[in-house]
């Protein structure tokens, strides 16, 4: 459980950090994503007995950074996919093991949840912004 | 809308892991129907075309795949370093669009070499993932993961057919 409660942290830490280089640098996306994920697969594994695993979370939260600006608005909106992430990846870490690709689909899967579950809340926001695309 | 079933193989493909099917001739045969139909609806879009940048971008992909696949296994810097150094490096030697499909190709050469005992079967992978990067073009733009699903996309069609490897 403090495993969970720790992965959880260090998304939310991540995330956050994926979203202010996206929003106060001109790095591309996969710059922003390469570079978190660098950090976390160098710096966590020797911190943390459960280093390995924390890594795979920053670097499936370092994926779902790559949002554009619209799908992602705010730092609320990416700690909410954050927190996501980091769910799908702790109970799912005897899924497709071995596939490349499987973080992801797991950041993909996060954003999609978050986009479903903020339609709901924001049933406005969305019909707007399907107004603006017809 | 059909096309939109390629990009979802993962998520079919993790939901049948859960149950163990993946690899059993039931979860072979599904993922495979889904693969065939997706890939049919893909190619019947009218905004498909068979242009060089399918070939560029299979090949881009393919490069990303064994660099990263090399890196992580032969070099043992992990699947997570090797990767985010495959993407760092080609952003800076890449432009645009190729640094993604570069970095697409990184996460197909993050699979194991569990998965993947020999290069053949993920150098077809790398090469997929190209060809399905173009092809689903359309598919959650703007989402994050998306290059990291069509991946997977790729690897989990190989291994379907190879066997699954572990």
């Amino acid at each position: 459980m403090l495993t969970l409660l720790l992965g959880i942290v260090i998304a939310l830490v991540c995330g956050a950090a994926g979203f202010w280089l996206r929003q106060h640098t001109k790095l591309s996306v996969v710059e922003v994503s390469a570079l978190l994920a660098l950090v976390a697969g160098l710096i966590l594994p020797r911190v943390f007995t459960a280093g390995g695993l924390f890594a795979l979370i920053c670097t499936a939260v370092s994926y779902a950074a790559m949002c554009s600006n619209k799908r992602i608005k705010s730092y609320l909106d990416m700690l909410t996919v954050s927190f996501v992430c980091a769910l799908i990846i702790y109970f799912g870490q005897n899924v497709l093991v071995g596939v490349g690709g499987r973080l992801g689909t797991s950041a993909a899967l996060s954003v999609l949840i978050f986009v479903l579950i903020s339609e709901q809340f924001r049933p406005d926001q969305a019909q707007s912004e399907q107004g603006v695309k017809r | 809308m059909l096309h939109y079933l390629m990009i979802c193989i993962p998520l079919l493909g993790a939901a049948l892991d859960i149950f163990d099917v993946l690899f059993t001739p039931l979860g072979r045969l599904i993922i495979l129907a889904a693969a065939l139909v997706g890939l049919v609806a893909a190619v019947r879009r009218p905004s498909f075309s068979l242009c060089p940048q399918l070939a560029r971008s299979a090949l881009i992909s393919l490069a990303g795949a064994v660099l990263t696949f090399v890196l992580s296994t032969q070099l043992n810097l992990g699947a997570v370093v090797a990767s985010a150094l495959v993407g760092l490096v080609g952003a800076q030697v890449l432009q645009g669009q190729d640094q993604v499909v570069l970095y697409l190709g990184a996460f197909v050469g993050m699979s194991s070499t569990l998965r993947f005992p020999s290069l053949a079967p993920l150098i077809v992978a790398g090469l997929l993932g190209g060809c399905l990067f173009e092809l689903t073009d359309e598919c959650w733009v703007g989402v994050g993961g998306r290059l990291g699903t069509i991946a997977a996309t790729a690897v989990v069609i190989v291994l379907v057919i190879t066997g699954g490897g572990l």
